[in-house]
């Protein structure tokens, strides 16, 4: 079953975007998604190929992301075969850029690697945190949104 | 929406947080650590002024150079106060070893500590006494004495402490250190006297490296630096991409890259040729430390994959062809080694005798690397560079030698071909242990001093246990049940053993009062001598745990002061506690020393003060650091010069203090530690045996190998007739990058335990096809000795007709298929070595198949 984002839950969520941050505040222990997420639109389930990723920014312009149709199902997969996944683009280990290459992604700083059908789980390579999957969304005309982050994307202590 | 619990915001650790430093509590490499600890409700800001840290958080952390605080770094835990606190633990950025680098084990440090919302509430809290199928709480009081009358009444019953077995660690890191390996140290060797004794991993009280120690050659001899600074470096049955992690990423890697090429220039001689590394390694198995380094560097790496057990003559077989091609310098020879015995090596290992063509061809039938192959190291190994420079070789070499068959003559063949070569001593070369766990040995003198050349070998203990003897096992920090070998007739006779005691204790009643318990326990263990009595002392409820009458509950690494080296580079520093243990856990030392002065009062009530001054050791051990301090007394004098550093213990820390640990941080102290002769100070030791070798006359000691003899009984029996149709596939076994040892902590992780669900064997591509088998089956892999469920990984990581498996896995270890095989020589086991079969089940177990993940581990193309 395709999941699809309807159009009420979709202004819900873009009218609820903003990404501040709040000094000194108090701290946020619930699991993600703990803060309020823009629904970006990545592309249309038409455009979408298997085995050909699709990169973009998520939740901001410094987070690039990458989509992904992998031909096998995935846990959180999203489209016909339910293997449309996201995830953040920045090894959870140092930050180095992750490539899909292959069915998975793999980080040449030191060669961690990341199963997209396994919720981004670190299968080789030092990083302890999986990589975060961003999960999505699907409108009736087939449009794909990023809508969330499940998992801390390196380099921060706050998604937004 | 997630599989496993994840977060998108993580607590900032205030400016007032409580700022520890420590190291990583798992591998060998012992990365820097830094460990926050602040009360929940209060959290920093993201103005460098407003956090612990010191950084601008409010914009992202720039990749490599940045501080790594991920979602699996943080934990909240509860103190005596009965209050919560945030416990971050972040890799230390002003470590030399790890520079803010971190690895998937260590890296999850925080989600270790003891925490009410997570796996890791389930550790053991009080102590427990079995009573008929169940356990119930009783307070250290009873314990103590329970513990004290038994071991006293065996002692006076038998007059000696034969009869009293115990399975300890010996070694640092993992919340042990000098200060526990002291107290256990002091209690079985200066109190007690007991020689049933095993280490951790193993059936004996040994050395796992005898043959290079008993050449003069400590086997923690290279600084890290060298690993930057080798010509080649030699990897040879380690994998140190999954076991070793960082020292490989942070220090070998850049040096294949070329990227310490300016550091080479600045240390070798004037006009010393400077070029990237050479890498190779020696290995069964494609392994990732291959395959990574293939990537980077395609033309300066090679594998070598000999037969398993074969080694040894691989290594005599390079040798040779060093010998041959004359990459040696005789002056150093004659200058630093001893030249008789140099007689007996070039008969027995060298074989000068053969001519080199027929040695070569011998060498290739045994070892199955081709003489080409075998030349070529030689010359990545030794061939002297332009201008007639030295080559600089770094060996380190692993489990897959020191677990192979033939123990001692396996890490003795490696060691002198190091030797011949002149590759120790000198920056950028070195040989020795990569290691598995940090260290941090100091006792009193061991049972057993040396191998059977040097009053050895020591006693199998489990077979002394399997046997039917002892009467009281004490199992400390370690899971026999798992990390054994003969692990399946292990487990089922130590199963058999304590039934019998629990049996006839529940017999007309339990017991009532401590007293009482004791009592009926001595005389079952005197007229039923197959009963067995059995303590564990842990962190958590282990499988050895089922079957115990005692459960003790230890401190876990954070909850006490304690101090270690690491393998890499022998660096002494303080892992400082950062929280109290939960409920009436005790660190290790002070329940050793409890004990004794529990058995004391005893021996005292009876009028028997001498006896009674011997387990009193402890009485004056009021912190850490009082131990640590004791320790120290064990070492020899260690006012040195350089000149004379191989005279000393490994260890030595005479004259440290937890103050000079303080003040040093990260940068720790190099042991053996001297106090120089000239300046009184204390120095650290950068690397050994550049002036003079580990003997009584400074002179390294050649040894003749043996000869090719074949397998070992326990595995021949597989390789002839009807059972080598049988049992078709050669079995070997090691670990995986993602979890550590039996994995106790990782169980209770979901981010390991759901990547890692099953035992795993790896099936080459091509056995996989003929047995119509798939990455995610599973299958029952089966021999004489034992068996057990594993998923199959699909991987060329294992030649056809090999088979992997996986190490110590909680949901069934691949020692149980292990023969009971031990070296002659050391009694140390073959881990890595026997025959077996596989069938696929019938069936499946979806939900792990849906959860793990099966993608190619050795694979980075
Ligand atoms: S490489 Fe070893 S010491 Fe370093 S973080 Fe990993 S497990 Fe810890
Ligand atoms: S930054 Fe990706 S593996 Fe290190």
């Amino acid at each position: 079953m395709t999941q699809t984002l309807s159009r009420r839950r979709f202004v819900q969520l873009t009218a609820a975007a903003t990404a501040l941050f709040a000094a000194g505040g108090k701290a946020q222990l619930g699991y993600a998604p703990s803060l309020t997420y823009p629904a970006v639109k990545v592309a249309n389930l038409s455009q979408v190929k298997t085995g050909q990723p699709i990169t973009f920014n998520y939740p901001d312009a410094s987070s690039p992301a990458i989509l992904v149709k992998l031909g096998r199902p995935a846990i959180g997969g999203v489209g016909r075969e339910r293997d449309i996944v996201a995830f953040s683009a920045l090894c959870t280990h140092m930050g180095c850029p992750v490539q899909y290459e292959g069915g998975r992604f793999l980080c040449r700083c030191h060669y961690s690697m990341f199963d997209p059908a396994k919720a981004g789980q670190t299968y080789q390579g030092l990083a302890s945190s999986w990589l975060p999957q961003i999960p999505l969304r699907v409108d009736g005309k087939g449009d794909i949104y990023a809508v969330a982050v499940a998992g801390l994307i390196w380099g921060r202590v706050k998604n937004v | 929406m997630a599989l496993i619990p994840r977060r998108d915001q993580l607590p900032i650790p205030p400016k007032n947080a409580k700022v520890y430093n420590t190291v990583c509590q798992y591998c060998n490499v012992g990365c820097g650590y830094k460990v926050y600890v602040w009360p929940v409700g209060e959290q920093g800001g993201p103005k460098p002024s407003q956090n612990a840290f010191g950084l601008d958080l409010s914009t992202p952390q720039p990749p490599l150079a940045g501080q790594s605080y991920t979602e699996t770094m943080h934990a909240v835990t509860v103190g005596r106060d009965g209050q919560q606190y945030h416990v971050v633990i972040v890799p230390a950025k002003d470590s030399p070893i790890n520079r803010g680098d971190y690895s998937i084990r260590g890296g999850t440090n925080a989600l270790t500590v003891w925490s009410l919302d997570r796996g890791t509430q389930d550790r053991l809290t009080y102590p427990l006494l079995r009573v008929g199928d169940q356990f119930q709480a009783i307070t250290w009081q009873d314990a103590l004495t329970l513990m004290g009358l038994l071991i006293k009444g065996i002692r006076d019953r038998d007059g000696n402490d034969d009869n009293i077995a115990v399975k300890c660690y010996d070694h640092g890191g993992s919340g042990q250190g000098f200060e526990d390996n002291y107290g256990a140290g002091k209690l079985f060797f200066a109190a007690l006297s007991v020689k049933h004794i095993a280490i951790h991993n193993r059936p004996a009280y040994n050395s796992e490296v005898w043959g290079s120690r008993e050449r003069g050659v400590h086997e923690l001899n290279y600084t890290y630096e060298d690993a930057r600074l080798a010509d080649t470096i030699v990897l040879w049955g380690a994998n140190p991409y999954e076991t070793a992690t960082v020292f490989y990423v942070e220090h070998m890697l850049p040096n294949i890259q070329g990227a310490t090429v300016a550091e080479k220039q600045q240390v070798f001689e004037r006009g010393e040729p400077a070029e990237p590394g050479y890498l190779i390694v020696i290995d069964p198995r494609k392994t990732s430390s291959y395959t990574v380094a293939a990537q980077v560097a395609p033309d300066r790496v090679m594998l070598l994959r000999p037969n398993l057990g074969t080694d040894y003559i691989l290594a005599n077989a390079i040798a040779r062809a060093v010998w041959e091609k004359g990459y040696y310098d005789m002056a150093y020879l004659q200058a630093r080694t001893d030249m008789a015995l140099f007689e007996e090596y070039k008969a027995k290992s060298l074989k000068l005798s053969v001519p080199y063509a027929e040695f070569m061809a011998q060498a290739e039938r045994i070892t199955g690397v081709s003489r080409a192959e075998i030349e070529k190291a030689a010359d990545w190994i030794a061939k002297p560079k332009a201008g007639r420079f030295k080559r600089r070789t770094l060996t380190i070499y692993e489990k897959g030698i020191i677990w192979n068959m033939k123990n001692y003559d396996q890490v003795a063949a490696i060691v002198q071909l190091a030797v011949l070569t002149h590759n120790i001593g000198r920056p950028g070369t070195g040989c020795g242990r990569q290691g598995g766990h940090q260290e941090g040995y100091v006792r009193p003198p061991a049972p057993t001093p040396g191998s059977i050349y040097r009053g050895g070998p020591p006693v199998n203990v489990d077979k002394f246990l399997t046997d039917g003897k002892g009467k009281f096992y004490w199992v400390i920090a370690n899971d026999p049940y798992l990390s054994t070998p003969n692990n399946q007739v292990f487990r089922k006779r130590i199963h058999e053993r304590t039934e019998k005691l629990t049996k006839a204790l529940g017999a007309g009643g339990e017991p009532g009062t401590i007293r009482e318990r004791a009592q009926k326990i001595l005389d079952v263990l005197y007229q039923d001598p197959d009963a067995l009595f059995m303590v564990v002392q842990d962190i958590y409820m282990t499988e050895t745990a089922r079957d115990a009458h005692l459960i003790l509950p230890a401190a876990a690494w954070g909850e006490a002061n304690d101090t270690s080296i690491n393998c890499n580079s022998r660096l002494l520093r303080l892992y400082e506690k950062f929280m109290d243990p939960p409920g009436e856990a005790k660190p290790d030392w002070e329940i050793f020393k409890l004990v004794g002065l529990r058995i004391a009062e005893l021996y005292r009530a009876e009028g028997k003060a001498q006896e009674a001054a011997k387990f009193e050791f402890g009485k004056d051990w009021k912190t850490d650091e009082d131990v640590f301090l004791a320790g120290a007394e064990e070492f020899g004098d260690n006012r040195v010069s350089e000149e004379d550093e191989a005279k000393l213990e490994a260890e030595n820390y005479k004259g440290v203090t937890y103050k000079l640990l303080k003040e040093l941080g990260q940068k720790g102290i190099q042991t053996p530690v001297r106090r120089d002769p000239k300046t009184g100070k204390l120095v650290g030791t950068v690397r050994r045996y550049t002036y003079k070798f580990g003997t009584p006359d400074g002179k390294f000691k050649w040894y003749g190998t043996d000869d090719w003899e074949g397998y070992p009984a326990e595995v021949a029996k597989y390789l002839e007739g009807e059972k080598a149709r049988q049992y078709p596939f050669w079995v070997t076994t090691g670990r995986a990058q993602t979890i550590w040892q039996t994995a106790y902590h990782d169980r209770r992780l979901p981010e390991k335990a759901l990547a890692l669900p099953l035992p795993y064997v790896e099936v080459n591509p091509e056995d996989a096809r003929r047995l119509g088998l798939q990455s995610g089956d599973l299958v029952e892999v089966y021999n004489e000795e034992g068996n057990g469920t594993f998923l199959v990984y699909v991987t060329d990581a294992v030649k056809p007709g090999t088979l992997f498996l996986v190490m110590y896995h909680w949901r069934g270890t691949s020692n149980s298929l292990v023969s009971g095989y031990t070296d002659p020589k050391t009694t140390i086991p073959w881990y890595k070595g026997t025959r077996a079969n596989l069938r696929k089940v019938a069936g499946a177990i979806p939900s792990v198949q849906q959860t793990a993940s099966v993608l190619q581990q050795n694979k980075f193309d």
